[in-house]
């Protein structure tokens, strides 16, 4: 019981780095219906830019944490202003492609200033990882600051969403562009607020995900890593908000009961719970093709 | 359309007896009425229209018969067969043919090509055979073909024929997509908008190509339109739609004296010079 | 009428024919020249790069059948080739000598590869009903998972894949002649390298001419018009679940064969579980973007570019080394190449390399026609897609049944 709610902890965790990652996709995605396949990438960029400026730079981690957060805004905003605004109207393919492109790039920078095999330390609030007990269970002061972080974040997205003009806008332009735009609202401004937004939550959940790698530090696998946040979003639903963090949520916990467990089964092996999310993903869109809580869409003749 | 026209279609029944039969077809969706208790037939060789003001539930018609939409209650019958058990790709081999309304849809494909895809039902050949592009496939890629460069000839659009659609003008591409349902040899024809966002002359073009779809032919046709003058001189009956119920029904002459149809439709084409200008204002503003 | 009719049209659509068909057969005979001289004085390592981008043109091939011409996202590639690849070592590989060995039942080449298409085809079929609930996004998303999952599943069949470790892949042979060490054929000695070349274009040759005539026939206009628009493709009798199935079955194949031969060149003979990872499938996408969606000759050259041009510039130490001598490494390179080549092309040229040639031959059309004088500069040419739009033309029509 006592290792349940270890790994339900453990879980609810990863989940909420999840939840942060599946965020920065919906906002993106519920704006300018894109997918950003180059998150996970943005991901590591945060996470590289955080490590670089609290270790080379000796800022204090605050600083380095804002520092992370201007440069993965300022690459979504370049890229969207730059790249994919030429690209509306084309077809999903090549807009898949072209956040591909980016993500390729993105990886490659930090691979060549990192190299492949290098490992980083990560930036963290904490000089060393310590453990909290309460009865038999377990909790890292790590996943402790990362759920809380994701609950400040989630509730400053809906503050944002639901109290600011900006915010207002921008679901506004989800639900209709064209009366958005007849109300007057700058679509461009929204666009490259939402990849703004996205960019933002990228090195919250980068930062967050390379310190959870424990004392070892990161490499450039964490982009990859940062992938399992598909299986959320598609969890999710698409163009779902609260979706997201479900979502992201649910993986988590996957993940983190997979990882518990993997070792007492001994026919799924080591390394299970890299796909255990991507099966229930599967399972969930045969049986609800637009996720749990998407919005299926009509085609039109 | 002074050469030779194809072949009639198989089948094809004296004139007089329903071909297509709708009885108390409903549409909803999301609690929004698109159809509601439309019940009408055509009988074979009959060039039917159905018109109405937009959003009066024209093309939902045509999506139900295409078995794109589900309706929630009422039979369509096409020929004896009930149309609602098929599933939208059977609905060609059926004898079903549709323009679209919306063009553009297959920018990169070019005319001949267009018109063999619309021949799809009629062939055979698969993967393995076409890859291999040997004896049957061959013979009938080159049959087909044959017949799609014909009927471009009969309709006067050889010379676009390795033309994609993407490049064609508008007005063109219209005519090319009653070719490519041609193609198909059907017994029903769907028009779908045929001259919307034509000009005059092209509207006319297309008003003789119907007629001589519907004498030379004998194709059964379904025409939507909200053209008035158009569908007024073509059409043998007319059936009326405003927001999804059908308000009148019958020759073009009777349906255009209704009080009914001039104030929920002619209204609004004719708002200057028609005594029930001031109610279709009124409904449609 | 309302459209005015070009004045000459059966001479204004032959000239440029005329004109445009020398040109063509020149490039053509050109690039064959090319490859004869470096099949006979190029040696071993241009042969190498060679004989590596035909393989990844057969991917490449694959993938733009399933996303080029139908239009179905994926980014799940490699999971069919390691399939491929499997089945080769598995069906080919050597028999175990030790209890722990990895399967292998040594049969021979001529089975090992086309059995090798069929069970990454059979894995295609299986996976082919998913794109009929899922689209776009959802897809590329259900696809990549494939990916992850194969490798879970490659590093953990350790029977057939050897786990981590990897295991020997079998050289195709022909009977006792084998490719990996050949005899001399009447005589001649030609290199392993050469001799794969030979036997990689002939099935490159083969798989594009297959690929060719699908796509010009009925099967190949339904995945066209089911990649334009879905519901429009069914309301004229297109089969989406046929449709959607038939390319992911054709595209497996391709990829299950261009898998086989990539672990069964001898330079890459010992497959591990690793390889068969989300950046070598992008890089197959990057591949059909930069040489061309929807186009055969597009997947070659596309190939070229992502596949052979890093390795050229790698192996000719083309690219000037750091003072520090710590230059970027080959895999690095290769991304950033591809990498910026797919921005740069879906911004600027979306129908890729072969769009570029298309527009330079188009420009080449203009400028002949105006050299002729103003006569026919102005007619309409015929479209360079449908050529031989008149073949066919002479037989009676006739109806089909």
């Amino acid at each position: 019981m006592a290792d349940f709610i270890t790994y339900s902890f453990i879980g609810l965790a990863i989940g909420c780095i999840y939840a942060l990652i599946a965020l920065g996709f919906a906002i993106i995605y519920k704006a300018s219906e894109v997918i950003n396949f180059a998150q996970g990438e943005l991901l590591l960029v945060g996470a590289y830019v955080a490590s670089y400026a609290m270790y080379t730079w000796r800022l204090a981690f605050p600083l380095a944490l804002l520092v992370a957060i201007a440069v993965t805004v300022a690459i979504g905003l370049l890229f969207e202003r730059f790249a994919l605004r030429r690209m509306i109207g084309r077809p999903v393919f090549s807009i898949v492609m072209i956040t591909i492109g980016l993500d390729v790039l993105l990886r490659t920078g930090v691979t060549v200033r990192l190299g492949a095999t290098q490992f980083l330390n990560a930036a963290t609030p904490f000089g060393s990882v310590s453990q909290v007990r309460l009865g038999g269970v377990v909790f890292n002061d790590i996943d402790i600051t990362i759920i809380a972080a994701t609950l400040v974040c989630c509730a400053a997205l809906f503050l944002f969403f639901n109290r600011t003009r900006y915010g207002l806008a921008m679901r506004a332009t989800a639900l209709d562009q064209e009366a958005a735009l007849a109300v007057g609202i700058d679509v461009r401004t929204v666009y490259a607020m939402a990849w703004g937004l996205a960019g933002a939550v990228a090195a919250i959940g980068g930062v967050l995900l390379a310190a959870r790698q424990g004392s070892g530090g990161f490499d450039v696998g964490l982009g990859q890593s940062a992938l399992l946040a598909f299986p959320a979003i598609i969890l999710g639903g698409l163009d779902s908000i609260p979706g997201a963090v479900v979502g992201g949520v649910l993986i988590g916990l996957t993940y983190g009961y997979a990882s518990g467990y993997e070792l007492r089964v001994s026919w799924l092996g080591a390394g299970f719970e890299t796909v255990a999310p991507y099966l229930v993903m599967l399972v969930v869109l045969l049986v609800r093709p637009y996720g749990l809580f998407g919005s299926r869409k009509v085609e039109r003749v | 359309m002074s050469q030779q026209p194809p072949p009639p279609p198989r089948g094809a029944a004296p004139a007089g007896q329903s071909l297509l039969q709708v009885e108390g077809l409903t549409v909803r969706f999301a609690g929004v009425t698109a159809l509601a208790d439309v019940s009408f037939s055509v009988a074979r060789g009959e060039l039917f229209a159905v018109i109405g003001p937009n959003g009066a539930g024209k093309t939902s018609l045509f999506n139900v018969i295409s078995r794109v939409y589900q309706p929630v209650a009422g039979r369509v019958t096409f020929d004896g067969r009930d149309l609602l058990r098929l599933r939208t790709h059977q609905v060609a081999p059926a004898g079903i043919a549709r323009t679209f309304q919306n063009l553009g849809q297959f920018p990169h494909t070019s005319v001949l090509d267009y018109l063999l895809l619309g021949r799809h039902a009629r062939m055979r050949s698969g993967i393995l055979l076409g890859g291999l592009f040997v004896g049957p496939t061959r013979a009938e890629e080159t049959r087909n073909r044959a017949y799609c460069l014909h009927l471009l000839e009969v309709l006067g659009l050889s010379r676009y024929r390795g033309e994609l659609l993407g490049n064609l003008p508008y007005g063109l591409q219209k005519r090319v997509d009653v070719a490519r349902a041609l193609a198909l040899e059907p017994r029903l024809l769907l028009l779908d908008e045929p001259v919307a966002g034509m000009n005059l002359e092209e509207t006319n073009d297309m008003a003789s190509i119907i007629l001589d779809i519907k004498e030379q032919l004998g194709v059964t046709q379904v025409l939507v339109e909200h053209v008035m003058a158009m569908v007024m001189g073509i059409a043998d009956r007319v059936l009326v739609l405003d927001f999804g119920r059908v308000i009148s029904q019958g020759e073009p002459a009777a349906v255009q004296a209704n009080p009914d149809v001039i104030r929920a439709y002619l209204g609004e084409e004719f708002s200057s010079s028609t005594s029930g200008a001031q109610a279709g204002a009124d409904l449609n503003g | 009428m309302s459209t005015p009719a070009p004045s000459e049209p059966a001479a204004a659509s032959a000239l440029p024919r005329l004109l445009g068909t020398p040109r063509r057969r020149g490039l053509l005979v050109g690039g064959a020249i090319l490859l004869g001289l470096v099949f006979l004085f190029g040696g071993d390592s241009w042969l190498t790069i060679l004989d590596y981008t035909l393989v990844a043109g057969v991917g490449a091939l694959s993938l733009n059948v399933l996303s080029g011409y139908t239009g179905q996202i994926s980014l799940g590639i490699t999971f069919f080739m390691g399939i491929g690849a499997y089945t080769t070592t598995l069906l080919g590989g050597d028999r175990p000598m030790h209890s722990g060995d990895p399967v292998g039942l040594a049969l021979p080449f001529v089975i090992w590869l086309p059995a090798s298409g069929l069970v990454a085809a059979l894995a295609g079929a299986l996976v082919g009903p998913v794109a009929l609930r899922l689209k776009g996004f959802y897809l590329g998303i259900v696809t990549l998972a494939l990916v992850f999952i194969g490798q879970f599943l490659f590093k953990r069949l350790t029977f057939v894949t050897g786990g981590d470790a990897g295991r020997t892949a079998p050289s195709p042979s022909i009977g006792s002649w084998s490719f990996a060490n050949p005899d001399p054929i009447f005589g001649i000695q030609l290199t392993s390298n050469q001799v794969y070349f030979l036997l990689l274009v002939l099935i490159l040759g083969l798989s594009s001419l297959f690929v060719g005539n699908v796509m010009r026939s009925r099967a190949g206009r339904a995945f066209q018009a089911v990649r334009d628009n879905e519901v429009g493709a069914a309301i004229m009798g297109v089969n989406l679940l046929e449709a959607k199935v038939g390319a992911f079955i054709l595209s497996s194949f391709l990829a299950g064969i261009a898998g086989s031969l990539w672990v069964a060149y001898p330079a890459f003979s010992h497959p591990v579980p690793q390889i068969w990872d989300l950046v070598l499938a992008i890089q197959f996408v990057a591949a059909i973007i930069v040489g061309g969606v929807a186009s055969i000759w597009g997947s070659i050259l596309g190939a070229a570019f992502v596949f052979g041009l890093p390795s050229a510039l790698d192996q000719f130490s083309l690219v000037p080394q750091s003072a520090g001598g710590e230059g970027i490494a080959t895999g690095d390179l290769n991304a950033l190449i591809y990498g910026v080549m797919i921005i740069v092309f879906l911004l600027f040229e979306p129908a890729g390399i072969i769009g570029l040639i298309r527009r330079v031959q188009a420009l080449g059309r203009r400028l002949d026609d105006r050299r002729k004088g103003g006569e026919f500069a102005t007619a309409p040419r015929p479209n360079p897609a449908t050529p031989d739009a008149d073949d066919g033309a002479h037989v009676a029509p006739e109806l089909d049944t």
